[in-house]
């Protein structure tokens, strides 16, 4: 019987050429595309559940607000891990990890290698994660100081071996004994680290519960509600916080600390979310976001319904073709039930064919689909069991769904009305086949206007005017390891020809470059109410001048005021805070260190108009500027042509200075893109995912247009012979379905208009959307759906009458 | 009215190629009614089907109206066909999705008449045809008799000078047939120009002259009294 099916089917394919090839190239690109999002997918939902205990592990995090601004850390203070260990038996083990300390200079042979993944860590790191172990103690590993736990390719990359256990690691001028070595970090974990250094080398004041520096994860016992755990926070604050905040300003109890409107709260946050749920303020890295996983997966579905719309559509379309097929099985006894199987045996054997060739696509496509969504995920991630099982399960699925609607309509035929001449009751299919293309054009359409809206923002993004220069700003990287020879290089490299002016600082206005967060107070006694918490960046007398940032009044540090140590520069937030009048002159006073409670006094002599030094995302922050070396960075602004050889005139320049020490460098507005990484992703996947949807929706009206013209030869016919011409004829077939068009956008505008402002709200800064984008997208598709339709009203029309009028 | 001399047409395909009309000379005046007879494949068909300005032949002559027509693109031709030309067909040719008032109405919209006079004339005619009772009904809901009648006034509502016919009464019985002659009849004797392809020497009768096709070329005419 199913042979029997399958034969047939076979046969009808072969036959209908033109439709199958459009149901199946229609399915196959929907289907190919669905599966690149489900291994997307998969992807992002797997981070961090390698590890054996993950539904245990939780990380701390702090929301704390001071003066006007709230922050939300991923961090925590350095004694909060321990103390909740010792205090609450819930609490099985914790574990730091310190990871802003830049990255460490590591002695290959001759050579430094600057190496960022490194962290430095509890020893109790391996009874939280589960990252098993090559060679070595795990539970030894990082109790000893100058110890080094070190990955299988690190390993490899300095000792050619992954038998390095005993072998020293020179970083930063001191020798670490490696005591272990373990397996690569999955790629799928929200850190991945190439160093794991003990605490003990560290160079911190530890014991502050004031500051906030360390990622703390807390591994709780089997049975523990975390939410309920949470609550036991305000007890740590009462105990530890409050009196060591006394210390510091003037408050009788924490709630005259709530009551001034400031916060400190801290919560738990399950490993498996961090991934997707968290964008905190020091991130290990920066994390993905469930609403693209929401969106991704809602254009996959869409994709693929709108392939299956097609195919409906077209099956349906051909039915009266084949009513006469029906009929005559109807006569010959066969039941409904068999007609039926056959159709649906149709479908799914569509499908199937479609999904092979699906499966070919995506393998094709995947090194692209790699790049613009930055993964790194293979065809072989398909047999996940998980997707396997979807990839059995989606040719029936969506061989039923889109088989069931044509078999049951065509199977419902009565053989006399069939037999005896025309099908009546197409007008109501026809109204569905117009709803489904309505459909088809509204996610089109959306998707069009989703487009142009991520590009104009991007494109928003790129040309604000930020406040300061990011053009030809060369930046080289870790200034600080040419030690003391940083002002002869700095000098060195300004007095060569196409170099305007250089600076050195460790805090440049991209987010990829140093913070420095601090309580600043009017009063020598700090107190709630006269502190706020600001930026406070040390910078050299060329700073501005380098970076073109404005000054609004006051003036800029300067040597002729002797050594202006004890002035600051603030910015026009900042001066909006204080409140003063006129700023210049005021004084503010911050803490020396937070363990002796001196403070120190500092004077207003400059307020530099506001630049955007964090990411347009959100509202400028308040600023404080002193004069003080920091090398992070020398920063030299140039004006040449010949970009090429003065990099290359640096380099020398480096090599002599800093010999060994590994050069790189990058350009401000390269360095300012980089924060937006994410919407330009957003921005490809969005065009792709555009076009995709618009070609299957055109494919389905190729289809019906071709269709619909075949069934209407001999109205065409009659009508040439009436005296219409071929616009006559090109405008009839066209009219009804660029009316669907029509109607398509006017339900897509509303949609888009809702779903994109809703994006944009991300953004501090933002476009207005125009009016014009509508028209835009609304204007695309309609000439994409003329062009499409035009292929086959042309030929109609071009029919000779004659002809059409014989077939009969 | 009209005038052809030595009208070609030849059907290509693949292998075979088919002379469909050889060098065929004769003139139709102004009011004349003329029947075209012969056995089936001998071109009749193709014959009407370049009077009517559907087709173009392969050589030879056709003066229509004064002008001489044979090389005359799509356009031009669709433009002459709508003004002056009416066709009545054997399968009637209705347009099913169309009622019977647009069906009729069709050829004045692709004229550009103006919708009151359109209304006035559509009325006119399904009057005249005594088809205006059954104006909302759609062709499949009509007998064949009543579909050709539907076709003739379609095919009169232009008020055109030349009405083609092919086979008109091939499809209806006698007593419905005699009904389309006898329109045929009237329009002829109101003025227009009638001619007509059929096998029925009945029908023929109705005509003022048989030209009498054989393998694409005219062998004989012959005038009736
Ligand atoms: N499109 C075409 N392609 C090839 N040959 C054609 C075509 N149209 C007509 N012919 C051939 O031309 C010849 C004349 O055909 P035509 O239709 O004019 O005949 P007819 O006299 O109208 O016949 P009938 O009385 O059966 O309608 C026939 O041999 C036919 O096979
Ligand atoms: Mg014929």
């Amino acid at each position: 019987m199913l042979s029997n099916y399958i034969k047939i089917a076979w046969r009808n394919l072969v036959k209908n050429k033109t439709f199958s090839l459009i149901n199946i190239i229609g399915l196959a690109t929907g289907l190919a595309c669905f599966i690149l999002i489900s291994l997307y997918v998969v992807d992002e939902l797997s981070y961090d559940r390698y590890n054996v205990n993950a539904d245990r592990i939780f990380r701390i995090n702090s929301d704390l607000k001071f003066g006007s601004i709230e922050s939300k850390y991923a961090v925590t203070s350095d004694p909060m891990g321990a103390t909740l260990k010792k205090d609450y038996p819930q609490v099985e083990e914790f574990v730091r990890i310190y990871s802003s300390g830049g990255g460490k200079l590591v002695k290959k042979g001759n050579e430094y290698l600057k190496e960022e993944r490194i962290a430095h860590v509890d020893s109790t790191l391996f009874s939280v994660f589960t990252l098993p172990v090559i060679e070595g103690d795990p539970q030894q590993a990082l109790t000893e100081p100058n110890s080094v736990v070190i990955t299988a390719s690190t390993a490899i990359k300095y000792f050619g071996t992954t038998n390095a256990l005993g072998k020293v690691i020179e970083a930063n001028k001191t020798p670490f004994k490696v005591t272990a070595v373990i397996k690569d970090i999955p790629h799928n974990s929200h850190f991945n680290f190439d160093f794991f250094f003990p605490m003990q080398n560290l160079d911190y004041g530890f014991g502050t519960f004031l500051s906030h520096n360390f990622h703390t994860y807390v591994l709780l016992k089997e049975g523990t509600d975390h939410k309920a755990f949470e609550k036991n926070f305000a007890q740590v604050i009462q105990k530890y916080i409050f009196p060591q905040a006394k210390q510091i300003m003037q408050i009788n109890s924490m709630d005259d600390f709530y009551k001034a409107g400031n916060k400190i709260d801290y919560s738990l946050m399950p490993l498996t979310d961090i991934h997707l749920r968290s964008d905190r303020v020091a991130e290990i890295a920066p994390n993905s976001n469930i609403q693209y996983i929401y969106i991704f997966s809602a254009v996959a579905l869409f994709i693929l319904l709108l392939a299956c719309i097609n195919f409906m559509n077209l099956s349906t379309a051909r039915s009266s073709r084949r009513a006469k097929e029906v009929g005559i099985r109807k006569v010959l006894g066969t039941e409904r039930k068999g007609l039926i199987g056959q159709f649906l045996t149709e479908s799914i054997l569509t499908v199937i064919i479609s999904t092979s060739i699906a499966i070919v696509i995506a393998w094709l496509v995947l090194p692209y689909f790699n790049d613009v969504a930055a993964k790194t995920l293979s065809i072989k991630d398909l047999l996940n069991t998980r997707i396997l099982v979807w990839l059995v399960m989606l040719p029936i699925i969506v061989g039923v769904i889109s088989g069931s609607y044509p078999a049951f309509f065509l199977s419902g035929f009565q053989p006399v009305v069939v037999l005896k001449g025309k099908l009546s009751g197409g007008m109501k299919s026809s109204s569905l086949r117009s709803g489904l293309v309505v459909f088809q054009f509204v996610t089109s359409i959306v998707l069009i206007i989703g487009t142009i809206i991520v590009y104009c923002q991007l494109n928003y993004i790129q040309t604000k005017k930020l406040g300061f220069d990011k053009e030809q700003v060369l930046i080289v990287d870790g200034a600080g390891s040419l030690q003391k020879n940083i002002d002869v290089f700095k000098n060195d490299v300004s007095n060569m020809p196409g170099v305007v002016s250089a600076t050195v600082s460790g805090f440049l206005p991209v987010s990829s470059s140093w913070r420095n967060e601090r309580t600043i107070s009017t009063e020598t006694v700090m107190s709630v109410q006269n502190s706020f918490s600001t930026q406070t960046w040390g910078v050299e007398h060329d700073y501005f001048k380098t970076l073109g940032i404005q000054l609004k009044e006051g003036r800029n540090f300067s040597k002729e005021f002797g050594t202006d140590s004890n002035a600051v520069i603030i910015n026009e937030t900042a001066a909006k805070i204080l409140g003063y009048k006129n700023p210049i002159g005021q004084k503010i006073y911050t803490l020396k260190d937070l363990q002796s409670g001196v403070m120190i006094s500092y004077t207003i002599i400059g307020v530099v108009k506001n630049f955007h030094y964090q990411s347009l995302r959100q509202n400028i922050g308040p600023l404080c500027l002193f004069l003080a070396k920091t090398d992070g960075y020398a920063a030299f602004k140039v004006k040449t042509s010949s970009v090429k050889s003065l990099i290359a005139q640096v380099e020398t320049k480096w090599k002599a200075l800093a010999p060994g020490m590994p050069f790189s460098y990058r350009f401000l507005d390269g360095a300012f893109d980089e924060m937006y990484r994410s919407e330009q992703h957003i921005g490809k996947i969005a065009i792709i995912f555009a076009l995709l949807a618009i070609v299957i929706a055109c494919l389905g009206l190729f289809g019906l247009v071709a269709y619909s013209a075949e069934q209407r030869t001999k109205e065409i016919g009659i009508r040439k012979v009436l005296g219409a011409s071929a616009a006559n004829i090109i405008a009839m077939l066209s009219k009804d379905f660029l009316k669907l068009v029509l109607i398509a956008s006017l339900i897509a505008f509303p949609i888009a208009w809702y779903a994109m402002n809703k994006w944009l709200q991300d953004f501090v800064y933002r476009i207005e959307i125009g009016w014009w984008v509508f028209v835009l997208a609304g204007l695309t598709a309609l000439v994409i759906a003329l062009v499409t339709l035009s292929f086959q009203s042309v030929k109609a029309a071009l029919a000779n009458p004659v002809k059409s009028l014989r077939t009969e | 009215m009209i005038k052809i001399s030595n009208l070609e047409k030849i059907y290509r395909t693949e292998d075979v190629e088919t002379v469909a009309l050889n060098k065929v000379s004769f003139d139709v005046k102004e009011g004349e009614f003329v029947a075209i007879m012969g056995p089936s494949g001998c071109g009749k068909s193709t014959l009407l089907n370049i009077l009517g300005l559907l087709d173009d032949p392969d050589g030879g002559s056709f003066v229509f109206a004064g002008q001489e027509v044979a090389h005359y693109n799509e356009r031009k031709r669709a433009g002459l066909r709508k003004q002056h030309i009416g066709f009545v067909f054997q399968s009637f040719n209705l347009i099913d999705e169309l009622t019977v008032y647009e069906n009729v109405e069709l050829p004045l919209l692709y004229l550009k008449v103006g919708a009151d006079e359109r209304k006035k004339r559509v009325e006119e005619v399904l009057e005249k045809m005594q088809i205006m009772h059954r104006k909302n009904h759609f062709p499949q809901q009509l007998s064949g008799g009543q579909q050709q009648r539907v076709a003739v006034a379609r095919a009169v509502v232009n008020r055109p000078r030349l009405i083609l016919a092919d086979e008109p009464t091939g499809n209806l019985d006698s007593i419905n047939g005699n009904e389309v002659m006898q329109m045929l009849t009237e329009l002829n004797d109101a003025g227009t120009t009638v001619i007509m392809v059929t096998h029925s020497e009945h029908d023929a009768r109705y005509s003022h002259r048989i030209v009498r096709m054989l393998d694409g070329q005219v062998v004989l005419e012959n005038v009736m009294i």
